[in-house]
């Protein structure tokens, strides 16, 4: 067996081991971390919501961004997280929007 | 007493006309009942049964229908063992370790090992023994405020009794926040013969927030949130929770109110 054929062999026990759950890979870990950050920011975004009538124009437009950045970083969430918090965030950017159009329509 | 002519005239015509059940009032053990058959019967299980009734009193619409995901329609949220189990939708509260008024709220269903899991299961996964929730239902009652001919649960004079104290978040999963603010009235004229709508933004943000009914239900600013009561009575608007859960259509009075009650 050359050298290559060792080297490939490795990759390839790695590989399936991974794949079988013999060990976890790191990216459980990663995935927790975007849940997180994701979590925190959204925690943040949609807390002023009830709030929404009295915050400035200016910070409506702010959390609409926000809410909007964080729609890509939904894929980053287990199935069932990510069918509630895509309910949760839309809801809550479309207060946001909903309060900057009535006032434009004002 | 020339409202009640109106009112009853009013009725008797929309319940010849429009679609009926929002108008007429089903027994307030019925009321307000969800039947979520999307996956348990492909299981070999009974569909389970929702009651409004057990769990308003306890927490706001807005925590389940904001917080937790729940869609305004029957069926449109999935909710599933699966969804359950990762602890949201029904999980977030029935996971087995949660409390309420110190008591342990049992766990939703998820997969049956032993015959305690069963009995847990029927708990909401039933045919339903009518009775059985009728008496459920009184004994919940009891001590509440009542009203109309159905004698219903008056849950806006409970509430402000202290007799029910919904609460407005579930920990680990609502954020947290303050009390809203809003109690800005909207005055709707009527198209016809009835009186004007006083509607009470105070009463609705209590218990639904914003999210609830914006911009989803009302897309529109003030000054055209006009909606007639066949689209109302079809689900449209106000039909969206009154007829189905909140106090029926027939019950005209209190919403053609003018002038502030």
């Amino acid at each position: 067996m050359s050298r290559l054929q060792g080297v490939l062999l490795a990759v390839v026990f790695v590989l399936s081991a991974g794949s079988s759950g013999l060990f976890a890979w790191p990216r459980p870990a990663l995935a927790q971390a975007r849940a997180d950050s994701f979590r925190k920011e959204f925690d943040e975004v949609c807390a002023k919501t009830a709030d929404a009538m009295t915050l400035s124009t200016g910070e409506l437009r702010t959390l609409v961004e926000r809410s909007d950045r964080l729609v890509p970083l939904l894929q980053g969430l287990s199935e069932p997280e990510r069918k509630v918090y895509a309910k949760r965030l839309l809801g809550c950017r479309n207060v946001y929007a909903f309060v900057l159009e009535s006032r434009h329509e004002h | 007493m020339k409202l009640s002519y109106r009112s009853a005239a009013a009725a008797t015509l929309l319940l010849a006309a429009g679609p009926g059940r929002a108008w007429t009032t089903e027994p307030p053990p019925d009321y307000g009942r969800v039947v979520l058959a999307n996956f348990a019967p492909k299981a070999g299980m009974a569909p389970a049964q929702f009651d409004h009734w057990r769990h308003r009193a306890r927490y706001t619409c807005r925590v389940c229908h904001v917080d937790l995901g729940f869609a305004m329609s029957p069926g449109a949220t999935r909710v599933s063992a699966t969804t359950n189990r990762a602890g949201f939708h029904c999980g977030s509260c029935h996971n087995g370790t949660a409390r309420f008024a110190g008591k342990p709220v049992f766990g939703a269903c998820g997969t049956r090992a032993t015959p305690d899991d069963d009995s847990r299961c029927q708990r909401c996964h039933s045919r339903g023994d009518a009775a059985a929730r009728r008496k459920d239902f009184e004994e919940f009652a009891a001590g509440l405020p009542r009203i109309g001919t159905a004698r219903d649960v008056d849950w806006e004079k409970a509430e402000a009794k202290g007799a029910i104290h919904p609460a407005d978040g579930v920990e680990g999963v609502s954020i947290p926040r303050r009390p809203i603010q809003m109690d800005k009235e909207v005055a709707i004229a009527s198209r016809g013969w009835t009186n004007s709508v006083i509607f009470s933004h105070k009463k609705h943000a209590v218990w639904n927030g914003c999210e609830v009914c914006h911009p989803d239900i009302y897309p529109h600013t003030q000054g055209a949130a006009r909606s007639s009561m066949l689209e109302i009575s079809s689900g449209a608007s106000c039909g969206a929770c009154h007829g189905k859960v909140a106090f029926s259509l027939g019950e005209c009075e209190r919403c053609h109110l003018n002038p502030v009650r």
